[in-house]
Parts: structure tokens; sequence; C-alpha cells
């Protein structure tokens, strides 16, 4: 089974599917499932993780519902919780309620940006979060601001049972480091040998609750399709630290789908990981989600 | 160099140098790294933030330039006989770094060899610990007979403490460890609430002419075989 672990999909704004707008998501855009699955069916892909965009209120995950709803046999989903909320545990209960949300995506931890200052993990914004998804077993997926990296590795600590997700290489966007394209994708300017992340989180390949989404590489290499500026990145999550059975292969539709396109970001793993055994190659391409994730 | 260390060095890789640094020298050199490290900070914050700065360490900006203390280091008598003999007197220096390591429940680095013996003929370092280091402080390790090129191969392991027959070396303030850059080698996780404090200086054995990098500092090279460590003069 081939797994997309991470993927967006939304429709034209309106009253039944309210959403955020912005430069890169206009109100008129549409990046529908059903394009998705389109790409998917053409290029063999069976299943799919729906990340919300668009807004991290409840309404505006209405789409993402429908969607899960519309297609049980295909997506699974990941939601937002907004950061000034007075209680995230019912907002993530709300979300998951139907089976089909998987957990929820953070971008930030909240805690002292020095890190030489002292942790205590209970004071850390996102705390309850972590110890809701711990008691209700769900997935939270990374995607951290530069400036809360450091702070990461101790909440992995204190909740060993809560699936982590890194996205996007375990890279982490800073304030003068994110920006879009003229092809309308973000972009993080990092080191494509050893981004600065990788020195706070490569650590965390001990705990076997923490897994690596191999996704992104438009974003952060300075090359075009293959992004063979990034085989040393990849090999290294392959043989120096999470393995294959911790890593999973993402596409980021739809930023991808005019470049390099959905076809070539099929591809990339092999590109980049050409070594790979028929056994790495299938866990990478989706047992390690299906197996990590629960999908049924 | 004693033929008893010589033999450690060429079967185990390493040496343990003890009050390397001492009395006035160790706590002018204190008070120079952690002055060096205040005067760089908010510029490293700031670069975390930005996503340019790595937050798993933090290096303190052109030491050499702060405090002759760190020029100095360089060809310090307690371990610079040592460095001439082990690179027959063909020794180059490299550079040196002041470095940080903030309390964190993981290492900033795995399990490494700096070379896997395509570069430079020898690459030596010295680490030295401005501070106390126990084995909750983010203590320096290496892997005994590791660095011979036969040895082998060794396993990137998941958990540091999982790698056959390495050895944490503990020391107090001024303790200096020669090592062989070719062997395996890593930082324990800080689990104190302060920062662990090192200098990590680079040396290789002279192969080809190269430039100094040095530029900044060449009036402070005194001597003329300051100046041929520094690379500038041959």
């Amino acid at each position: 089974m081939r797994i997309d672990s991470h993927v967006h999909v939304f429709t034209q704004a309106s009253t039944e599917f309210p959403r955020e707008v912005s430069k890169n998501r206009p109100a008129e855009r549409e990046e529908s499932a059903e394009k998705l699955l389109g790409l998917m069916d053409l290029y063999n892909v069976d299943r799919a993780v729906l990340v919300q965009t668009g807004g991290e209120e409840l309404k505006h995950h209405a789409y993402l519902q429908h969607c899960l709803n519309a297609y049980p046999d295909h997506f699974y989903g990941i939601g937002l919780i907004p950061k000034e909320i007075a209680s995230p545990e019912e907002h993530m209960d709300r979300l998951a309620a139907n089976g089909r949300i998987l957990g929820f995506r953070l971008r930030h931890v909240g805690g002292p940006s020095d890190p030489f200052a002292q942790v205590d993990v209970r004071q850390l914004e996102t705390y309850r979060i972590w110890q809701h998804a711990a008691n209700k077993d769900y997935v939270l997926w990374l995607y951290i601001c530069a400036a809360d990296t450091h702070l990461v590795p101790y909440l992995v600590e204190a909740f060993p049972q809560v699936r982590v997700v890194f996205n996007h290489l375990m890279v982490c966007p800073g304030t003068e480091t994110f920006y879009w394209d003229n092809d309308g994708r973000p972009q993080v300017d990092t080191s494509t040998g050893f981004p600065a992340s990788h020195y706070s989180l490569l650590g965390l390949r001990e705990y076997d609750n923490v897994c690596v989404h191999l996704s992104g590489q438009y974003a952060v290499s300075k090359e075009k399709w293959p992004y063979r500026d990034l085989i040393g990145i990849h090999e290294r999550f392959l043989s120096k630290t999470f393995g294959a059975n911790r890593l999973m292969w993402a596409t980021d539709f739809p930023w991808i789908t005019e470049n390099p396109g959905y076809k070539k970001m099929t591809l990339v793993i092999d590109e980049l990981l050409p070594g790979l055994t028929e056994n790495e190659r299938n866990a990478i391409m989706g047992q390690t989600a299906e197996r990590f994730l629960r999908l049924r | 160099m004693t033929p008893e260390c010589r033999d450690q060095y060429t079967s185990e890789g390493y040496l343990v140098i003890e009050n390397a640094v001492t009395d006035d020298q160790l706590t002018h050199l204190q008070k120079a790294f952690d002055e060096g490290a205040q005067a760089g900070k908010a510029e490293w914050l700031a670069g975390i933030a930005a996503g340019k700065a790595a937050p798993g360490f933090y290096d303190v900006p052109d030491p050499m330039s702060r405090d002759d203390i760190f020029i100095e280091l360089a060809d310090h008598p307690s371990y610079y006989e040592i460095l001439m003999d082990l690179t027959e007197s063909q020794l180059n220096y490299l550079g040196i770094s002041a470095r940080l390591l903030p309390p964190s429940p993981v290492s900033y680095t795995g399990w490494h060899p700096d070379d896997l013996h395509s570069g430079p003929p020898m690459l030596l370092k010295v680490q030295i610990y401005v501070d106390d280091v126990d084995s909750r402080e983010g203590a320096f390790a290496f892997v005994p007979g590791s660095h011979r090129p036969e040895s082998g191969p060794y396993p990137y392991v998941a958990r540091l403490e999982s790698m056959p027959g390495h050895k944490v070396i503990l020391g107090k303030a001024g303790t200096a460890i020669v090592f062989d850059a070719f062997g395996w080698h890593t930082a324990w996780s800080n689990r104190t609430t302060k920062p662990r404090k090192s200098l990590i200086l680079t040396y290789e054995k002279r192969d080809e002419p190269k430039m100094s990098p040095f530029a900044d500092i060449a009036d402070k090279l005194g001597t003329p075989e300051r100046r041929r460590l520094f690379l500038w003069e041959n």
C-alpha cells in the first residue's frame, strides 16, 4: 500500500466551507479532494493524510471533515488547534469524534526561547495538548518554529506514549528563513547539508514514538527536482538515525502540483535513495505510515 | 611524550591530561570564556529565532579576537610537545571552538568520526573542559581503538550508551583530552541546569602548503614557531 502521508486540500471559500484566505490561498482557489484522488489514482497511491489548512477554528475544518466522510477508504485527517483557546482538549475531542482525524498539527511549543533557560514542561503553553494527546492516543504532527526547536525533546521525553511525526525533513522554519516562491510554494532557506534544527532533534532517534516525513524537499533544496543536494540528509535519516521503519514519504500536495508535479514527487525517494531495498522502499512509501498511524 | 603515552595513543586513540590548564590561567580562561559567551549571546538567540543558528550548541564568536588566552592555548606546553611528537613536528593549527552545550534530554550529536580516513593524513583535536564535567554534564566520549583504519565497522546506535566499548571521559576544569578525530566520538547529553563549557582545538599533520585562515590575528603570533603553527611561515 502506498500512502501519501502529508497533503492539503481546500475548496473555494464559502459559507458551507469557510476558510481563511491568503495570497497563496485566495478565496476562489480550489485544490479539491477529487483533484488529489485523480492524481493518486494515476500514480498508484492508495491513501493520503489530509492536513488541515486555511484556519484553526472548528468551522474551518468543515471541508476536511467533508472529505473524510466522503472518502473514508482513502483519507485520514490531521487537525489544527487555535493558539489562544480556553479548552484545547474539547476542541481536539470534537474534531476527532468521528474517528477519522488521527491527531493535530503544532507549529509552536510555547516556552523560554533561550536554550539555556530551565524548562518545566508543565509550564509550556502546549503541555495540555501533549497531555491530552497522551490520554486520547492522538498523534502530534510537528512543524515547529525554529525558536521552539529545543523545547520539543523535553515533551517527547515527558510523553513517550505520544506518537510524534516531524514534518518535512525535521526542518524548523525561522522568522527570516520562511517565504513563498514565485511558484506559490513555501520555502525554507536552511542548510541543505545539516539544517540547524537537526542538532536539537536528531537525538530523538532514541525514542521509538518519533517518526519523520521525507517530504518538502522542494522547500529546502537549492536545486531543481530531484533535489540531489538533499541526498546526504536522506541517507542520514535512513542509515544513521531513524531508519526506514520510522520514515514516511509525502508529496505536500498541492504546493507541488505545478513544480515539480505529483508524478515526480512519487519518484523522489527512489531518486534520493537509489540503494533502498524493497522492504525499505515499501516502509517509506506506506508501511511505516500504516503501522505508526494505525490506519485501518 | 613518554613511551607509555605514545603506546596508549597508538592503541586507543586518545590521551587524558589532567590539570592541563590550572591556577590563574584557568581562572582567566573561565572569565574570558564567560565574557565572550555573554557578548555574543543576543546575536545567537536572534539567529535561532530567524532559523539561521542551531539551538543545540553555542560557539562563542571569534574567541581569538576577544582574548589572547584563546591564542595561547594553541601551543600550550601541557600538550604541545605531544602534538608535535604525534605529527613528527609537522603540525598545523586549524582553529578553536569555545562551545557551550545547553541542557537537553538529547545530545546535539551522535557517534561519529570527523573524517573517514579520506581527508588529511592525520586529524587531531584537543578538548579542554572549562568547568568540571561529570556524567550528566555533556561529557566527551570516545570509542578506544576506533581511530585505527582496520577497526570497526561501528554501528549508528539510537542510544549513545549502546555503542560497544565506549568510554565516557569525565574531568575537572582544566582537563585536556587529546584525541584522534578519525576515531568515533560524541558528546553526552547535558542533563543538568547549567551549560557544559569546553574548548575544541583542531590540528592536522602538515600535508601540503595552504593559506593561513588567521589573518585577523597575525600581529599576535609572536614567535616564529607559533607563526608556523598558525600557517604564517613555512
